[in-house]
């Protein structure tokens, strides 16, 4: 590994020193403010640095990993996540914790596996990515220890775990066939020899790894999890495995699918057929096509039956991952633009929701419940604005981030001719309308019963969701600036 | 010198998945569960490892490092959630964790 390289990967390089430094400093000496500081700080320089490394330095780190614009867009969405997520853990854990600091070093394991897996090229990247931020998200998960969260976290393990063997099952089964780990390497060999069909050890080995990602995505029919995740866990926690590990998944299988420099090449710049990268096989297609149908059709019906608001939203992002799928199938450059947009409208709508929950759990007990909303209007008007904002762009109600996003992936879709699931996107959204409307009618209620007493906003977080509320409207309304950008940085090349 | 071939080597590594994914779905008692996770990982390992033989390449021998502390990382995690469960309800049965329903 040559300066060069570190310079390249400098964003993760902060980040694990971030999370050494946290550790070493819980070891001198206990205090909250002081190692949230260290994390917030570290994500916070990791990030400035990724604007700076996109003039100052790119390019390939051995065979292992690329930092190129996709690269770096992805990085900054985790980090930005990451950050946000950071920030409101603090209000949340300050109000219930004594002793918090760990939970900070985990965090920040969670933002650098998320980074591996964005930079991704090679099978070894990958599965460090995916291991690292699995392991952390299990002790996160767990970190309140309570019943419920234990649970969940054992669930979320046992299953997690099971995943992961598939993925490495898999990848073995496709370096046996293929000779070669690199994603785009394995592209190049079928370039060579043809896209013709797989052998049927690689196409076990594809289909085994596939597995593992939908686990990990929460794609039906792999989706069993999400629920009791989304509900065992803390707020906070529940926001990052929403967004960061879904969102650097997705980055991974985008890569993937993409395979290479080389794939527009081989396959065509505009490859409507689904060019395949590491997997280019008409029946991979199809069975992404039919967990991508039957993940809007189950998350959306699930969650009409929910009254507990994060088993709703852990429903409503089973189905907003099968959206994503659709670009995913239409891969190249029209594909993944569409796809970055949609992940960054998701993430900033899923942030703050999960913001408004966690800004309403005191001490005793998570705003979990739909009952815990009913009149939020007239109690705290701001959360409530910003709860609504929130669910109107998840439905994708127009002049909200989330009704542009699903523009984009709806042109994409139909610009690969993909009809039948552009047709089954659009009245899924309907569908989503009920639940999603159903938590913005509650807190407009006017309420009987007696009150609870509502925690307090620290200035911080009070400030984030703001942001957070901003950007969601301000994506809606003038989604120019941005859908250039991740044109730019998603479309592919440096 | 070359009399075992890798495909037998890849059987075996898939008879050892079989078996891990087994012990998942059939097992209750929890320290089980997280064993058979640990056999399909090796299982895994060991595929790394045929596919290098057959390639004659160094590489599946790295992963198989890889795999072997990524995996120890997984059950460490896994006995201190474990240790958790039991010292709050005693028992070690899976089917005990399933207080969310729905």
């Amino acid at each position: 590994m040559t300066g060069e390289d570190v310079i390249i990967l400098l964003p993760l390089v902060i980040v694990a020193a971030a999370a050494v430094a946290a550790m070493l400093a819980i070891a001198v000496r206990r205090s909250h403010a002081a190692t949230a500081g260290i994390a917030l700080t570290g994500l916070a320089a990791a990030l400035a640095e990724v604007l700076v490394n996109l003039w100052l330095k790119k390019g390939y780190v051995g065979h292992l990993a690329v930092m190129d614009n996709q690269a770096l867009f992805v990085i900054g969405l985790v980090l930005a996540a990451n950050l946000v997520v950071g920030i409101l853990s603090y209000g949340y854990l300050s109000r219930r914790r004594e002793r918090a600091e760990e939970y900070y070093v985990l965090l920040l394991l969670a933002a650098l596996g998320g980074m591996v897996l964005a930079i991704s090229i090679h099978f070894a990247t990958f599965f460090l990515g995916l291991e690292v931020l699995s392991v952390s998200l299990y002790g996160l998960v767990a970190y309140e220890r309570g019943r419920l969260g234990v649970e969940a976290s054992l669930k979320y393990l046992v299953l997690g775990g099971t995943a992961s063997a598939f993925v490495f099952f898999g990848m073995g089964l496709v370096y046996f066939d293929r000779g070669s780990m690199i994603f785009f390497w394995v592209d190049w060999l079928y370039g060579q020899y043809g896209p013709g069909p797989l052998g049927l050890v690689a196409m076990v080995g594809c289909v085994m790894m596939f597995v593992g990602i939908g686990f990990k995505l929460a794609v039906v029919p792999f989706h069993l999890w999400t629920a009791d995740v989304y509900q065992g866990a803390p707020a906070p926690v529940t926001a990052l495995v929403a967004t960061v590990s879904k969102g650097a998944v997705l980055a991974l299988v985008l890569r993937m699918a993409r395979g290479s420099p080389w794939a527009g090449y081989y396959f065509g710049d505009r490859a409507v057929y689904y060019s395949g990268g590491v997997c280019p096989s008409a029946p991979v297609f199809w069975i992404l096509a039919a967990i991508a149908v039957a993940s809007m059709f189950t998350g959306n019906l699930l969650a009409l039956r929910q009254r507990n608001v994060k088993r709703l939203l852990a429903y409503s992002s089973i189905s907003h991952l099968g959206y994503l799928l659709v670009a995913v199938l239409v891969s190249g450059a029209a594909g993944a633009t569409a796809a970055g947009f949609y992940l960054v409208t998701y993430f900033a709508a899923t942030l703050a929701a999960f913001g408004v929950v966690t800004a309403l759990s005191g001490a005793n007990g998570e705003a979990e419940s739909l009952e815990d909303y009913r009149g939020l209007a007239w109690r705290r008007p701001a959360l409530a604005a910003l709860m609504t904002v929130a669910m109107l762009s998840l439905a994708g109600i127009p002049l909200t981030a989330g009704f542009v996003g699903k523009f984009y992936l709806l042109t994409a879709g139909a610009g690969a001719g993909l009809w039948a699931l552009v047709i089954i996107l659009v009245a899924n959204s309907g569908i989503g309308l009920f639940y999603y409307l159903r938590v913005v009618w509650a807190m407009f209620e006017r309420r009987a019963t007696e009150e609870k007493e509502l925690p307090r906003i620290g200035v911080a977080t009070g400030v984030v969701l703001a942001g957070l509320g901003a950007a969601v409207v301000l994506i809606g309304v003038w989604p120019g600036p941005l859908a250039e950008l991740v044109r730019a940085w998603m479309g592919g090349g440096w | 010198m070359n009399s075992v071939s890798p495909e037998s080597g890849l059987v075996v590594a898939a008879v050892l998945f079989a078996l891990g994914l087994g012990g998942v779905l059939a097992r209750r008692n929890m320290l089980f569960v997280l064993m058979s996770i640990e056999i399909m990982l090796n299982a895994a390992a060991l595929a790394m490892i045929t596919a290098g033989a057959r390639h004659h390449a160094a590489d599946g021998q790295v992963m198989f490092m890889f795999i072997l502390a990524t995996a120890a990382a997984e059950v460490a995690v896994g006995l201190a959630i474990v240790l958790l469960i039991y010292r709050r309800r005693r028992t070690l049965d899976v089917d005990e964790a399933r207080e969310m329903r729905g």
